[in-house]
């Protein structure tokens, strides 16, 4: 049964609607490749900002269905391809939501890689089976038609977007905001007044769970908020 | 004996084997048809919806806006037979549909052209070739004569691998950006022939390679589009099990027991006597049939001596069933990849591999090596199995017939990796991106 806070909240009406756009991307080739551990800390130290992008937060959301062991190309190759899962262990744990810029994440890559190799000479040596091959991504940000000037409005459009829109406004946001925030919770707390909710959004582990499992924990939450 | 012995053996059904009866006797004349069907009408986008859902669908749509009135031209040398016509047959009524107007042109040219970009492909290969005056002058000749035949009058020309590179020549005279879509792997080319088209192909705005590793060092920006497939195709489509069953019926395969199955050319780079030898390793211990299901025996004589020697290798083995099918089989390919418990892919060199493409599509656990473009698809422990050698290819066959949950989760995250990654639909959509990126000031 509804209370009256939550019929206030399901007739409550945002100041500032919230517009739901998606990101596209579109792989491109980069110059840098390695064979050898010392050869990607080379390449992590020079590479652009958009390659660092584009195999941590991108491939996050290109590898959506994966519940468990894909955490970003680097982890990946060091584990599958140079067969270190030392070094593998420590770059998975990197949580992209704990950055709010690129060059702080490139920071951390390149500290993790270099203890590894100071640690571990043995490994500096070893040329992997195959590169890695540095790769960027281009761009493009779309409008959807769907706007939310209220929370049911806000529950259908984030039930009829693509996933990569949720990633888009819950995953990247937070290099366009510079917050350890996403652009829901913004929202649902600056317009909504919905502050817990906006929290426990950002407690969802997106690594143990798939982009769609997100936008059900997410709708969940809001749902609860309007009383159903 | 050890424990795994014991497990082996408990879940090996090796001994009840005589109680099956022999697929020889089973196996009845297959009805294959003796000409290729009549193809269907192409799909429309609306099609897709129930594959790919609405959202995504939507996406395209709203990607295809600002394109709206804006044309495209794609240019390559056949339109017939190869993966390059059969893409375009379904990528260029899309792309129309989405009111990006896309015009496909197909370049001419006499036997003697057709050599010479048969030589300059297979150098691009890594061949060794001779590349003389003569050939130069043929190369160009036949570019420039088509260049004269066709108009460039779209706003984005894209001209498919090296045969109309040349044609590039014709920038000066349009306003369109210039794309370059390399479908082969150009990284360790013929140098004499790499260096001759380096130049023209420096001159387009981009380049598109199939994989990061078939691009070389360019001064333009290259892209990479991943291979696809279409799963609305006659190769790819659901079926219903009653198809499925008719044709496992007609070539004497047994649905009550795995079936294993590697769907390639006759081709020793393929390596179908790898996969017999894998097989009879797994069948010590877990009862099995393998279908090795290909083509290119009859019209290619090296096929045929792969045939004989796959032949010899499975021996009187009644469980080995090996089918010589004629390229327009796709239905029965994709009934016996429907049909299998697992698919094997292990090719000693590969392009994409989209035979592995097509059988994660269809959520078959897969273990394929790791060559070529197959990593891109197969990621290890999480979409299928890589292996690197017959003996692991032995264990991968027994490991995922025990363990069907895992094989089952497998067979999951391919076919969401491919509905990712792999579709015609993102195809559509990567060349609206690109479209979009070239055009970006434009736009704006």
């Amino acid at each position: 049964m509804a209370t009256s806070q939550t019929l206030e909240l399901q007739t409550r009406v945002a100041h500032k609607p919230f517009y739901f756009n998606t990101s596209a991307h579109l792989l491109r080739i980069g110059r840098e490749r390695a064979t050898t551990l010392p050869e990607l800390l080379q390449a992590l130290r020079t590479c652009s900002e958009d390659s660092i992008f584009q195999h941590t937060f991108r491939t996050l959301e290109e590898h959506h269905f994966i519940r468990e062991g894909f955490s970003n190309d680097f982890a990946h190759w060091a584990f599958s391809v140079c067969h270190e899962p030392g070094l593998a262990e420590r770059l998975a744990a990197l949580d992209v939501r704990e950055f709010t810029s690129v060059e702080r994440m490139r920071e951390r890559l390149v500290q993790i890689v270099q203890n590894y190799i100071e640690n571990n000479s043995h490994a500096a040596s070893h040329v992997a089976r195959e590169p890695f091959y540095f790769c960027s991504s281009d761009t493009v940000v779309v409008p959807t038609p769907f706007v939310a000037h209220n929370l049911p409005e806000f529950a259908d459009g984030l039930a009829r977007v693509s996933i990569h829109s949720i990633h888009h406004h819950f995953i990247e946001a937070r290099l366009r905001l510079k917050l350890t925030s996403n652009d829901f919770s913004l929202w649902l707390q600056d317009e909504m007044e919905m502050k817990e909710a906006a929290k426990r959004l950002n407690y969802i582990d997106i690594y143990t769970v798939t982009l769609e499992d997100v936008r059900r924990h997410i709708l969940r939450i809001v749902d609860r908020a309007l009383g159903k | 004996m050890t424990t795994k012995q014991v497990m082996n053996a408990k879940l090996s059904p090796v001994a009840d084997m005589k109680s099956v009866v022999a697929p020889t006797e089973r196996r009845r004349l297959p009805r294959l048809p003796d000409t290729p069907p009549v193809p269907a009408p192409p799909p429309r986008l609306g099609d897709y919806e129930p594959i790919i859902g609405c959202a995504d669908l939507d996406e395209i749509r709203f990607i295809a806006k600002e394109l709206r009135g804006r044309t495209m031209k794609m240019v390559n040398s056949t339109s017939l037979g190869g993966g390059v016509a059969e893409m375009l047959n379904r990528l260029v009524p899309l792309l129309t549909e989405l009111e990006v107007e896309t015009h496909w042109d197909v370049i001419t040219g006499g036997n003697d052209f057709f050599e010479v970009t048969k030589a300059f492909h297979n150098a691009l290969h890594g061949a060794k070739y001779q590349l003389t005056k003569q050939v130069q002058e043929i190369f160009l000749l036949y570019n420039e004569q088509n260049r004269q035949r066709m108009h460039f009058d779209e706003d984005l020309i894209v001209i498919h691998d090296p045969q109309p590179a040349a044609l590039i020549n014709a920038r000066a005279d349009s306003r369109a950006h210039w794309i370059w879509r390399c479908h082969i792997d150009v990284s360790n080319p013929n140098h004499e022939v790499w260096g001759f088209l380096r130049p023209m192909i420096e001159k387009f705005d981009a380049t598109v390679f199939s994989s990061s590793s078939f691009a070389r060092q360019l001064g333009i920006p290259q892209y990479l589009f991943f291979p696809c497939i279409d799963p609305l195709s006659e190769k790819n489509k659901e079926l219903p099990d009653s198809e499925v069953q008719r044709v496992c019926d007609d070539f004497g395969i047994d649905r009550s027991r795995p079936i294993v199955t590697q769907v390639s050319r006759f081709d020793r780079l393929k390596d179908p006597v790898g996969v017999v030898q894998a097989y009879k390793m797994a069948r010590k211990y877990v009862d099995c049939q393998l279908v090795l299901a290909g083509g290119g025996a009859t019209d290619d004589p090296e096929g045929a001596a792969v045939l004989a020697e796959v032949k010899e290798a499975a021996g009187d083995d009644p469980d080995i069933i090996i089918l010589d099918l004629p390229p327009w089989c796709a239905l029965e390919i994709n009934a016996l990849q429907r049909a299998s418990t697992i698919v094997v892919q292990k090719s000693l060199r590969e392009g994409f591999g989209l035979t592995v493409t097509e059988a994660l599509w269809k959520g078959k656990p897969t273990i394929a090596s790791a060559v070529g473009g197959i990593p891109n698809q197969v990621i290890q422990k999480l979409t299928g199995a890589l292996v690197h050698s017959v003996e692991g290819c032995a264990y991968q066959i027994r490991y995922l017939i025990t363990h069907p949950e895992l094989a089952l989760q497998l067979g999951r995250n391919g076919h969401d990796h491919v509905r990712e990654n792999f579709l015609m639909t993102t195809n559509v959509k990567r060349w609206l991106l690109l479209f979009r990126i070239m055009l970006r000031n434009e736009l704006c």
